[in-house]
């Protein structure tokens, strides 16, 4: 393997010119995004420094218990980031989504290390986090696709739903169109992003093994196992977390919550 | 004869907490129909609602059989305590798939669906005949589907029918014969509960009158 070029701390500061341009268009252009460009600049230093300080030390010690808590801590905040883009109506989905992603991204996630790439020990950090992270960070957008959707459907064909319960229908068979259409929602990216890849972009992990001196067919290879494993997680994390988020939708007594119900009374 | 359906005292609030209606106590026996008339907006489709479970009262309760709605499980308890709604709403299909939406449920475990010719026995007498089965449902008229809709729930058995402006999308013809359909579910002991505006015609006797106005339900003489 070559060399990766150093980047020293000064050409790090050169990569700063991107971020004055967007601050001065935003400046120009009267765009308000000033507080947004300063935050975002210090939160990405900040955040990728301490993990990659994290990952150094994560890195040596070789502890499968740290490497797990790590895993769950990103998951952590990855649930919350989900949770908070569909807060708009009024359905906690915290822990049904916290709870899927657990869930599938460790079965995935496992299932890539320990069995395709057979990586000593299954727990190896060097393996586990970095395709756990892929995992995480491509399919929660997945998840607050599919929970959003499912709950936009139910919403507008309540009727249908409110039909079917008065019919004497469970939650799951007064849904179960809706289920079906909230799971495609969430599929249907990563399954686009296959027919694109290596076509119209170069994925990003692809790219930084081959910057880091990477045989381009080992990386493809790598590249070929995560957008197979990003379809895997997308769907089971879809499914699992639309499941779950649909019970919420009803109470106890098998009513359509009044968050979605009907708007007015007749 | 007991009761099949009893309210005590039932209030309803608005999720924003305006009260709609409260103290309404109300009793219906098996053969008995209820005719429910009222001010739009007065709170009579929630009403129905709240007898059906898909909503619980803010206050008082409501027992089928002598026993609280709550104790039933919802799913059995829907079937028999059966609402038509006000719109009618027709799944994607043909109308046997609607007619047979009820019997495709696990609550319907055991039962045996209807065969064609009592499908169409259960249209023909509510002056569908010339419906047909292969029919697409999301093509047929508002007052056809209104009537897909109760043919839907009398195959179904119910012991109660809560039936939300059942005549309003009908030409008066048709509207009678609904009407004189209910008559003979109510001779064969089920309990009726129905919002009009008109008086129902189709009857034998006059039903017992009760409007709900101003929060509160009054028996009408």
């Amino acid at each position: 393997m070559s060399a990766t070029p150093y980047i020293g701390y000064s050409q790090l500061a050169l990569g700063l010119v991107f971020v004055l341009l967007a601050g001065g268009a935003s400046l120009w252009l009267k765009l308000g995004l000033g507080r947004e460009v300063l935050v975002g600049t210090l939160r990405t230093f900040g955040q990728l420094f301490l993990m990659g300080y994290v990952l150094v030390y994560v890195f040596s010690w070789r502890l499968p218990w740290l490497t797990l808590v790590l895993f769950a801590f990103m998951i952590f905040f990855a649930a919350r980031i989900v949770a908070r883009r569909v807060r708009g109506w009024g359905i906690p989905v915290f822990r049904p989504v916290f709870a899927s992603m657990i869930l599938s991204y460790m079965v995935v996630t496992f299932v890539v290390v320990a069995v395709v790439v057979q990586a000593e020990p299954w727990w190896e950090p060097r393996y586990f986090l970095p395709l756990g992270g892929m995992v995480v960070g491509n399919s929660m957008n997945a998840m607050a696709l599919a929970i959003e959707r499912l709950f936009s459907e139910v919403k507008n064909r309540r009727a249908e739903v409110e039909l079917l319960l008065s019919l004497g229908a469970e939650p799951a068979e007064a849904t179960a169109a809706m289920f079906a259409g909230a799971v495609r929602a969430g599929m249907i990216p990563s399954l686009n992003s296959m027919m694109g890849v290596g076509v119209v972009f170069l994925p990003g992990m692809m790219t930084g093994q081959i910057l880091a001196g990477a045989d381009p067919l080992l990386a493809i290879k790598y590249q070929i196992v995560v957008m197979l494993m990003l379809v895997g997680s997308t769907t089971l994390g879809s499914v699992v977390a639309v499941m779950l988020a649909r019970r919420r939708l009803f109470t106890p007594a098998l009513q359509l919550r009044a968050e979605l119900a009907a708007d007015s009374v007749q | 004869m007991e009761p099949l359906l009893s309210l005590q005292e039932v209030a309803w609030r608005t999720p924003g907490g305006v009260e709609v209606f409260s103290g309404v106590s109300l009793e219906v026996r098996p053969g008995q129909v209820v005719w429910l008339s009222g001010p739009s907006g007065g709170g009579k489709s929630t009403l129905l609602r709240l007898m059906n479970r898909l909503l619980d009262p803010a206050a008082g309760e409501i027992l089928f059989r002598g026993r609280p709605l709550s104790e039933w499980p919802p799913t059995g308890l829907r079937r028999r305590v059966a609402l038509l709604s006000q719109v009618p709403v027709m799944l994607a299909g043909t109308v046997r798939d609607n007619l047979l939406l009820p019997f495709r449920l696990r609550a319907a475990r055991g039962a045996q669906p209807p065969g064609d010719p009592r499908l169409r026995a259960a249209l023909a007498e509510l002056g569908l005949e010339g419906v047909g089965l292969e029919d697409r449902a999301a093509a047929l008229s508002v007052g056809q589907q209104q009537r897909v809709a109760f043919a839907r729930l009398l195959l179904m058995g119910p012991e109660v029918l809560l039936l939300d402006e059942p005549v309003a999308a009908l030409d008066p013809h048709s509207g009678r014969r609904l009407e004189e359909r209910v008559a003979r579910a109510a001779a064969q002991g089920l309990a009726v509960v129905m919002v009009s505006h008109q008086p129902p015609r189709g009857l034998e006797a006059p039903p017992r009158h009760l409007v709900l106005e101003g929060g509160r339900l009054e028996e009408q003489p």
